[in-house]
Parts: structure tokens; C-alpha cells; sequence
């Protein structure tokens, strides 16, 4: 029974491990995403941006755009399932005045109006739909009451311009601009949220896209957009360059999501784009993903270990506890072979029902573990089963093989005497 | 106890009599003991050492001017002068802030942008760029990034000048060229000693001293902002920055929201992952352990029905084995947790490069718990409490 008990925890430990290892690669590279896009794509033939502190400065007719419509082929390339989000951006410099409560309330100054989308349903070549969007993109802006919708003209403004000048959801905007023509272009927008960005976005105002898009004169364009990729850390293969790779090299290079190869893919289908890596966040990311996924394996190869240990120590402890009954058999006249086999055989019996068991019970722990921790519960995995069950009777064989050795050379006439 | 010399004797040869025996139980707690150790100094390092590898994400806190108003803006030459040293700090900031924190240097940077106009040296055409002034230590940690290019002998000049691919690009300049700058009449020129790529916004522009920047704003003394990259778990980031904004009075000092909840998020996951699977291993060891002293209960029932027989009260059948599992555990612990440190700094250098440091606290903490187990372990021995005498003398089972 001990051993039994032995057996079943040390492999449901085994599986809890193995199971949670096997996923948490997958798990932190998607949690890694929560540091915002690693891809940042621009016009190729462009002027210099003007950016300080993610605001562009330039005036509305200097410099390029690219069409929205091509977006949908985002999620055409190689590696569309590991786009995890994106959204175009266009800036607006705009003048603002509100209405508090009914009341005009004014805002002096000049503005940032940022034009993106906060959760579009964007349609893809093959007839699908793909919802994404800045609240998937960059998880840490926090929205006070709700996003505007991206059909409507509604916004959300920065919590300092709102703390600034007293405005709530609720409170009205009225927004000018001048796309650079002679004409001014005016809008009236609902706030509908407070943004918490932390950054410079707090003093600026965000609406859709097609706002922006209309305050510029620019229907269908956008200026940057940000994609948010899942890759694989880059390893010295990735930071050779590609054009000197051999023809295969090159195939097993394009066909790995690195950052490099979604990049080359991203501005292969968009064209007239300069598509590059946020390397804070790339770098950021592959090194830490690199060293926590080598320490797991460490420490599940330690849990492994331990388990190990802990199951041949108890399959020797069963053995020995056999004594008497060895000894009665060979009295029988059994030979140490047909003795070692029975127990043998009883020890991967023990090693099948006690690796089962052990295996459905680390499932439940490898789900509560997977819940309390990362808020996911591992998929059960039948490679698991396999392992767990051979490695169990690996183990029970190793472990009983010294006590049997020991076992086949026991004269039965002092056992059965009780020496 | 009037009898201790025999009590001691009696552990002697319990110990003893049996060197394969002990030198098995020896083994098993040894192993436990030097996983225990390994892991536990292994998880503090790597938690420790975790911090230390999201400043790869570059600065995380930032000091800026309490101000409503956009930095910077196109149109500067409309705003007034005391508009745009409102939107500026002092450059006293700077020396104001700690060197460490928590005994890890803290690099700062100040900047100072200005939004003018530059151009190729020997060329007239003049375009539209971010110029930033930049002073303090550490700048590529604040900055990560790649320099696509870079010139020895001029990164020691003080007038020379870093640029972004992008904006080596559109004014088709490479390291050892030089650059001119100017903003409403005034002029500075610099000598290109790097060009870096960082995938921000950081591409498009030009990084020259902070005093260039300032002669060419017009704006003395002034600073943008200042970024800080502090390493430390989230609480004492948070901390940091409660501390410096006392200091510092007339400036916002904030964490970089992005970094700072995805980080938090990060650390909690891994840490917590790493505690889980600790405190599971350990689990098991302290079950391969019991494992190992069941075999002894068994083979012992000889020895315990004689003590009984000839008069042992089982308290001190019991305090015997306790003893002996307490200096077996003794034992196995300070050699196991020696060896399981060894092993951990080994392994610190295999997972992040750098070798583990020991943390002498684990040592003890490790063979304390070797202790606790061996002798948790002695629990099946009190099946032996439950023995006759006369049935085992028998040779029954």
C-alpha cells in the first residue's frame, strides 16, 4: 500500500510538472503580449516623424499614409495566428472646446487627437472577420467608463485634460482642425470614458480612427501601426541575416516565428512599409522568456529526480518487506529466476495502477496549479500518460533491482526462521 | 537520565550495526537536503535576478515637469518663453537622485528635446528632426537598442553625436560624418560616433550633449525629463518612487505604466511558479526519505522485541530511534545543503550566465528542515510500538 501511495504521489507530482512545463512556455510568451506591440510598421517613403514621448508633431500634410483597407492581410501571412493584435494610429493636432453640464467650458491650447481603433471588427481576404483593436494591443490603458465605439463619434480623453478641465463621461467636445488645405474641419464628440495611460496620452484626447481620418481629410489612412506578435526568442540562428543564408537555412528561418521573419512577412503583404522590431520589448522579452523556461525545465528535471528517488526507495522498501514470502518459495522449490520475475511483474503492476492514479490526480493538481497561478488550466496531454506510465515502471524496476539481486541469493531455511 | 552513557551507547550501535543500511539513509536524506538547498537558493537568485532582466525593457520610471501642457510641440514659436520653461525642469534634478537603490546602480538620464531643423554637413537642405540633449550615466540601459554603426575614436568627443537608423537614413549620413543643427537662428554642428537602432521613436532622432541642446533651445539649465531605470521587485520600484518624489519637489515622478503592470504581472507568475514547484519537490523528497526509514522500522522489529522483553517502556524504544533519526537528519543536512549550495551557484550560472550567489540563510534554513523530516520520516517506527515480544520471537511477520 505504501508503495502504492509512494508511487501515485510521486507521479502525480510528475505529471503536475510536466503538464504545467509543457504549457508555460506557450502561457508567458502570451503574457509577455501585456508589454504592448513588438512590431512597429511605417511608410517606407516617409519624412522624419517628429515623435517625442509617442506624440507625432508633424503638421497634417507633411509626410505619408497608408490605407487601412490592406490591413485585413495581416492575418494572410505565415504566421497570421501569431499576430496577436493590431492598430493603426493617426494623429490629429486639434483645438478643443467642451460642454460641462451643459455649459460651455473652455480648453486652451493645442491637442493631440489620436485616431484608432478600440475594437474592430476588421474583415480578413478569406471572408472572415478579425476583432482587435488599442485595448488589445496596449492592455495597461485603463478606460473610466467604456470605450468609444469605433462606428461613432464618441472619445475618450486623457485623465489629466479631464482633471484639468473638470470634464466627465458624459460631457461633450467639440474638436477643430485644419488638414492643411485652407479649411478648417470641426467635430462634436462624446466622452464617453476616462483614459489612464500613464504616459502622454493622458493629456490628449482618443476617438476612432474614421474621426481622425475625417479631421484630416485623410478618409482611409493611417499613419503607424503597432503590432503585437508572439515569437520565439531569438537565438544566434535568428540574428544572422537572411541574405546570407543558404536557400534552406532561409526556409527554416522564414518558416520560425522570430521576430525578424514576421517583420519580413508583415512588409512583404503590406507594401510601401518599413515595418521595425520595438527592440526594448523584443529583447526585453526573449531574455527573460529564454531564462525562465530554462530554469522550469530545471526545476520540473528536479520534481522528476525527486519523484524518482522517492518511488525506487519505496519499490525497494517492498521487496525487502517480502522476505518471508521469498523464502517460502524457494522452499517450494522455486529458482531465483521465476522468483525475480513474480516480483518483477508485481512491480509493474504496481508501477501501471500507481502511475495511472498518480496520473489522474497531478492532472487535478497541474489544473489548480495552472488556475491559481496563470489563471489557465493545462490541457491534459496523452504524451504525458506515456511518460508518466514508463517512466513509473522504469523506476519501480530500478528501484527493486537492488533488493532483488539481493533477494535471489537469500537462502530460505534463516528467512523462515525469522533471522 | 541516569542512564544517558547507555542511552548513547544503545543510538551508537543503532547506528552502527548496519553500514550499508545507514550509508542508504545517509544518502536519500543527503539528496533531499541538497535538492532542498538548491532550489531554495536557486528561487531566491532567480527572483532576484528576474528584476535585474526586465531593465532589458529599458527606463521605468520617469521624472517630468508637473505639468497639464504637451511636451515639446511644432508650433513652439508661437508659445511664449515662460510657456516653454514651464513644460521644462531644472537640470539640479539630476544630481539630486541616488546613485543605488538597493545596492543596484540606478542609471538616470536627462533630456532635453527640441524640435529643429538639421541637415548634412556640406549640404543646404535643411529638414524638420527631434533633436535630443541627453546627460548622465547609463544611457544605453535607459535606451536598449543595437548601434548599427559605431566609431571608437570619436565616442570619447564631447560636441560628437548619436543618430537613429531612420534619421541616418533620410539625411543619408553614416558614423564619421558630420551634422548640422539650428533652431531659429541658432546653430550648433556635431560629428556622427553612432548610429543605433532602437524599433521606437528614438530611430528618428539626433542625441547630442545636453549643452547643445540647451544652446540651441535657448533654454539654460532645463531639462525635459529625466528617465530612471530602477531595478527591484514592483513594491520596491513603488517604493523608489515614493521616496525621490519627496525629494523632488515641483516634479511628477511616475512608473512607465506598461512596464510596470506587465513586469508585476510577470514576477508574480514566474515567482509563484517557482514557490508551486519548490514546495512540491519537497514534498517528495521528504517521501523518498520515509520510504527509506520504513525499510529500517522493518528491519528492526528484531532489536524491538528484545528491548521490549527484557523490560523497555516503548517511550524509550521510541526516544532511541528519535534520536537517531535526529543525527541522521543532522548529518545528512549539513552535508547535503553544503553540496546542494554548490551545486545551485553552478546551476545560477547555467540558467542566467552569471553564477548563483549563496545565501548563507538558505544553509541553515535547508538542514533545519532535513531535520524535520527525518524525523517526520521516523513516523513509521511507531508501528513498531504496536510489536510483541513473544510473536516476533516466534518469527512471525
Amino acid at each position: 500500500m505504501l508503495t502504492m501511495a509512494a508511487l501515485a504521489l510521486g507521479m502525480a507530482v510528475a505529471t503536475a510538472a510536466l503538464s504545467v512545463s509543457l504549457d508555460v512556455g506557450d502561457r508567458l510568451a502570451q503574457e509577455f503580449r501585456s508589454l504592448g506591440a513588438n512590431l512597429l510598421v511605417t511608410p517606407e517613403a516617409d519624412s522624419l516623424p517628429l515623435e517625442i514621448g509617442g506624440v507625432d508633431y508633424r503638421p497634417a500634410n507633411a509626410g505619408a499614409y497608408l490605407p487601412v483597407e490592406d490591413l485585413g492581410k495581416l492575418k494572410t501571412i505565415f504566421w497570421r495566428f501569431n499576430i496577436m493584435a493590431f492598430a493603426p494610429i493617426l494623429e490629429a493636432p486639434v483645438v478643443a472646446s467642451a460642454i460641462h453640464d451643459g455649459r460651455p467650458v473652455e480648453t486652451p491650447g493645442n491637442f493631440t487627437l489620436i485616431g484608432t481603433w478600440s475594437d474592430k471588427r476588421v474583415p480578413i481576404p478569406d471572408g472572415t472577420t478579425y476583432e482587435t483593436g488599442v485595448s488589445k494591443t496596449n492592455p495597461w490603458w485603463h478606460v473610466e467608463g467604456k470605450w468609444f465605439n469605433d462606428s461613432s463619434r464618441q472619445c475618450v480623453v486623457g485623465s489629466a485634460f479631464a482633471k484639468r478641465f473638470g470634464l466627465l463621461k458624459g460631457d461633450y467636445l467639440s474638436v477643430m482642425a485644419r488638414p492643411g488645405n485652407g479649411h478648417v474641419i470641426g467635430l462634436s464628440l462624446e466622452i464617453v470614458g476616462i483614459l489612464n495611460t500613464g504616459g502622454s496620452e493622458d493629456e490628449g484626447i482618443v476617438a476612432s480612427l474614421d474621426t481622425a481620418q475625417t479631421l484630416l481629410d485623410r478618409p482611409g489612412q493611417y499613419r503607424r501601426l503597432y503590432v503585437s506578435a508572439l515569437t520565439k526568442p531569438e537565438d544566434a540562428f535568428a540574428r544572422k541575416d537572411p541574405k546570407t543564408m543558404t536557400p534552406a537555412e532561409f526556409d527554416t528561418w522564414y518558416c520560425t516565428p522570430y521576430i525578424s521573419a514576421i517583420a519580413l512577412q508583415i512588409s512583404q503583404e503590406l507594401k510601401g512599409t518599413d515595418v521595425r522590431v520595438i527592440r526594448r520589448v523584443a529583447e526585453g522579452e526573449g531574455n527573460v522568456l529564454t531564462r525562465v523556461r530554462t530554469l522550469l525545465w530545471l526545476v520540473t528535471f528536479a520534481a522528476l529526480l525527486a519523484a524518482a528517488l522517492a518511488v525506487g526507495a519505496s519499490a525497494a522498501a517492498s521487496v525487502i518487506e517480502r522476505r518471508t514470502e521469498i523464502g517460502l518459495m524457494k522452499a517450494l522449490g522455486a529458482g531465483s529466476g521465476l522468483v525475480a520475475v513474480l516480483l518483477a511483474a508485481e512491480q509493474l503492476l504496481l508501477a501501471f495502477v500507481g502511475g495511472g492514479i498518480g496520473y489522474c490526480v497531478g492532472i487535478v493538481l497541474a489544473r489548480l496549479l495552472g488556475e491559481r497561478i496563470f489563471g489557465f488550466a493545462p490541457e491534459p496531454k496523452m504524451f504525458v500518460l506515456f511518460v508518466i506510465l514508463s517512466l513509473a515502471a522504469l523506476i519501480t524496476l530500478l528501484g527493486s533491482a537492488f533488493p532483488l539481486r539481493r533477494a535471489s541469493r537469500y537462502e530460505p531455511a534463516p528467512i523462515l526462521r525469522g533471522e | 537520565m541516569s542512564d544517558s552513557p547507555m542511552f548513547w551507547r544503545i543510538v551508537r550501535r543503532l547506528l552502527t550495526s548496519n553500514y550499508s543500511r545507514l550509508f542508504v539513509i545517509l544518502l536519500a536524506l543527503g539528496a533531499g537536503a541538497a535538492i532542498t538547498s538548491a532550489l531554495l537558493n536557486l528561487q531566491i537568485d532567480a527572483k532576484r535576478r528576474l528584476t535585474t532582466e526586465f531593465r532589458s525593457l529599458g527606463a521605468n520610471v520617469i521624472i517630468a515637469p508637473r505639468s497639464m501642457a504637451n511636451v515639446g510641440g511644432s508650433n513652439s514659436s508661437s508659445a511664449d518663453e515662460t510657456d516653454a520653461r514651464q513644460r521644462t525642469l531644472d537640470e539640479g534634478v539630476l544630481p539630486q537622485l541616488p546613485a543605488e537603490y538597493e545596492g543596484k546602480r540606478v542609471p538616470a538620464v536627462a533630456f532635453l528635446y527640441v524640435i529643429g531643423e538639421v541637415a548634412k554637413a556640406g549640404t543646404l537642405h535643411y529638414e524638420p528632426a527631434v533633436i535630443a540633449g541627453t546627460q548622465g550615466q547609463g544611457l544605453t540601459e535607459i535606451r536598449p537598442g543595437k548601434r548599427t554603426e559605431y566609431s571608437a575614436e570619436l565616442s570619447g568627443d564631447p560636441a560628437a553625436c548619436e543618430v537613429g537608423v531612420k534619421a541616418a537614413g533620410q539625411f543619408k549620413v553614416t558614423a564619421g560624418d558630420g551634422l548640422l543643427l539650428r533652431n531659429q537662428g541658432r546653430q550648433a554642428s556635431c560629428k556622427i560616433y553612432a548610429v543605433i537602432a532602437t524599433g521606437g521613436a528614438e530611430d528618428t532622432q539626433i542625441f547630442t550633449s545636453l549643452k547643445t541642446a540647451q544652446e540651441l533651445s535657448e533654454l539654460p539649465g532645463r531639462i525635459s525629463l529625466v528617465q530612471l531605470s530602477v531595478t527591484g521587485t514592483p513594491e520596491a520600484v513603488k517604493q523608489f518612487i515614493a521616496n525621490v518624489s519627496e525629494k523632488i519637489s515641483g516634479a511628477d515622478v511616475h512608473g512607465i505604466k506598461q512596464l510596470a503592470e506587465a513586469e508585476g504581472k510577470l514576477y508574480n507568475r514566474i515567482s509563484g511558479l517557482l514557490s508551486a514547484t519548490v514546495v512540491l519537490v519537497l514534498i517528495l523528497t521528504s517521501l523518498c526519505v520515509m520510504a527509506g526509514m520504513s525499510n529500517v522500522a522493518i528491519e528492526r522489529k528484531n532489536d524491538v522485541g528484545l528491548m521490549k522483553a527484557i523490560g523497555g517502556s516503548i517511550r524509550r524504544v521510541v526516544r532511541l530511534f528519535l534520536a537517531e533519526a535526529i543525527l541522521m537528519g543532522i548529518a545528512g543536512g549539513l552535508v547535503g545543503s553544503a553540496v546542494g549550495l554548490l551545486v545551485s551557484i553552478w546551476l545560477g550560472k547555467a540558467v542566467f550566465g552569471v553564477a548563483a550567489q549563496p545565501r548563507w540563510i538558505v544553509y541553515p534554513i535547508s538542514v533545519i528542515i532535513t531535520v524535520i523530516v527525518s524525523v517526520a520520516s521516523a513516523f513509521p517506527l511507531r508501528r513498531l510500538a504496536s510489536i510483541s515480544p513473544a510473536s516476533v520471537f516466534r518469527g512471525e511477520a
